[in-house]
């Protein structure tokens, strides 16, 4: 007789048993959509600091303005694209009725997934460079 | 399908995908304007005077963001909420979880916007 598992075990021998572009959408999305919501609490917690004034805010601002931040920024931006296109690919079968569409649609968004970064990666560059962080404009 | 979904399950649905396509826009926007775009060699890191500034140019940015803050609220609340409702809580544990993200709404949202209140500047 089989033990009884959890929701999360039973989870993760779905994925096992199903390697397929729709159960890793599934994952990612999660894992993405658990990833922004985090983000967006540590976002709010940062930019709150606005509250207390402009001091306060230009201090914290400036503990999450240098090249390590910028590239826990790209990982950000990342999650941001993929949740977002297969947010879009999950609508468009939903509205559409078009499910048979879905590993075509996938690929579409995979590929813009891969330009988008490249072109996030090339605009984000200079502030992977600490010598640039020097200027105090905006 | 073998579960029958409720009717608020349809409508949460429906929004999630609404606010999602509505997200899709106002987060183009957003990243565009105030993380990839930002030239850091042209105009350095950001602070308050920059932002009031950016906030100020145009009556739009406060229409834009009075709305993004809720969409986006709701969007992490709903979809985590669905996360959790998968695992299928016993009732009184999913009516404190929805007690807890509505209290977590409720708190994001009004920083939020006190926090968009000074950073907009004039009273606003």
């Amino acid at each position: 007789m089989m033990a009884k598992e959890s929701k999360l075990q039973g989870m993760v021998r779905d994925a096992n048993l199903n390697k397929n572009i729709g159960n890793f959408s599934y994952w990612i999305h999660r894992i993405t959509g658990i990833g922004l919501s985090v983000y967006l609490l540590m976002h709010t917690f940062v930019l709150s600091s606005a509250i207390s004034g402009p001091e306060a805010f230009n201090e914290r601002m400036g503990t999450v303005q240098n090249p390590f931040f910028a590239i826990l920024e790209v990982l950000l931006i990342a999650g941001v694209f993929m949740h977002m296109l297969n947010g879009l690919r999950i609508t468009i079968t939903d509205f559409f009725n078009w499910s048979r569409g879905h590993k075509i649609l996938f690929w579409i968004a995979a590929v813009i997934f891969v330009i988008l970064m490249i072109v996030a990666i090339k605009l984000q560059w200079p502030k992977f460079f600490i010598e640039n962080y020097g200027m105090g404009g905006h | 399908m073998v579960e029958r979904a409720s009717n608020q399950s349809v409508l949460t649905w429906f929004l999630q995908r609404i606010s999602g396509i509505l997200l899709a826009f106002f987060l183009i926007t957003h990243l565009n304007v105030h993380h990839l775009f930002h030239d850091i060699t042209v105009s350095g890191i950001i602070n308050f005077a920059g932002v009031r500034e950016n906030l100020q140019s145009s009556i739009w940015w406060k229409i834009y963001y009075i709305a993004f803050v809720p969409f986006v609220v709701f969007h992490a609340l709903n979809g985590f909420w669905q996360i959790i409702a998968d695992f299928r809580l016993k009732a009184g544990a999913a009516v404190f979880m929805k007690a807890i993200f509505w209290i977590l709404g409720i708190i994001l949202i009004v920083t939020a916007i006190m926090t968009l209140g000074n950073l907009f500047g004039g009273g606003a």
